[in-house]
């Protein structure tokens, strides 16, 4: 059974995952985020926020969002190459956490690396939820 | 689609990017749920979504947040896609129907690295998204 991200303490890792972007997923999320302009970019195989999405569902693999949760931050640099490769290893740990007023204020820090180490992806998610939370869906 | 290059491109403090428009729905909005993984109700459950602050669903910020990249892109091509970087707060929630505008302009340049201040609004001017982005053209 996945756990409620709403359980996790401050300073929790997530197991890293690897991913491999294959070519059907890369389209599949190019046609959700309906990105005109990527495709004018034709040695970079895929938007820089497919990286961050993929990073995300790694981490919801693992636990899941609390009911009602929401996004109310997000930071993100990155540096694709023109050797991208397919697979990638993602990691998220869990930052911050504090609560006010009966929610929850959780900071989760992101990365992807390529298979030779790289770092492709980094970042920070900052989300809310209920203290009383469990799990969506 | 013709392929970005980057002749005849110049950046000057003050240049307004060129804006991207995108028409929320449920159907998108479930899309990029099947991609992401993401599948809060809050998103995609229209009777739970009721019960909630929002009244209704909500698209992910990271999809709104996905117009921002695509304005980056257009806008400063692989620059952006080698080592870009963005902070944002999402300030309102973007609804089925809503028609957001991703729009950006260039507040400083410090010797090739230009910094963006970048937003998205809905139809009725309600700010969705505020933030900033950088990105290294030299």
């Amino acid at each position: 059974m996945t756990l409620s991200l709403a359980a996790l303490p401050k300073g929790h890792e997530f197991a890293e995952t690897r991913i491999k972007l294959t070519s059907e997923w890369v389209a599949g999320y190019v046609r959700s985020v309906e990105d005109d302009a990527i495709g004018s970019v034709v040695e970079f195989g895929f938007p820089p926020l497919a990286l961050a999405a993929c990073s995300i569902r790694a981490l919801l693999d693992q636990a899941a969002l609390p009911d009602g949760a929401i996004h109310v931050g997000q930071e993100l640099s990155f540096s694709l190459n023109r050797d991208t490769e397919s697979e990638v290893v993602a990691r998220a740990r869990v930052a911050s956490r504090g609560e006010r007023q009966g929610w929850v204020l959780m900071g989760i820090e992101l990365s992807v690396e390529s298979e030779s180490g790289a770092v492709m992806m980094s970042g920070r998610a900052t989300i809310t939820f209920p203290v009383s939370g469990g799990p969506a869906g | 689609m013709s392929q970005w290059t980057e002749e005849m491109r110049t950046y000057r403090v003050g240049d307004v990017l060129p804006a991207v428009t995108k028409t929320i729905t449920q159907a998108k909005i479930n899309r990029y749920a099947e991609a992401s993984g993401d599948h809060n109700p809050l998103h995609l459950d229209p009777a739970f979504a009721a019960t909630t602050p929002f009244g209704g669903t909500i698209a992910h910020g990271m999809l709104v947040l996905a117009y921002v990249s695509e304005m980056m892109t257009a806008a400063f091509g692989p620059a952006w896609l080698r080592g870009g970087r963005f902070k944002v707060r999402f300030r309102g929630a973007a609804r089925p129907g809503d028609r957001v505008t991703a729009s950006g302009r260039i507040v400083r340049d410090e010797g090739g690295k230009i910094f963006c201040d970048v937003e998205c609004r809905n139809q009725a001017d309600e700010l969705l998204v505020s933030g900033d982005g950088e990105v290294g053209i030299r």
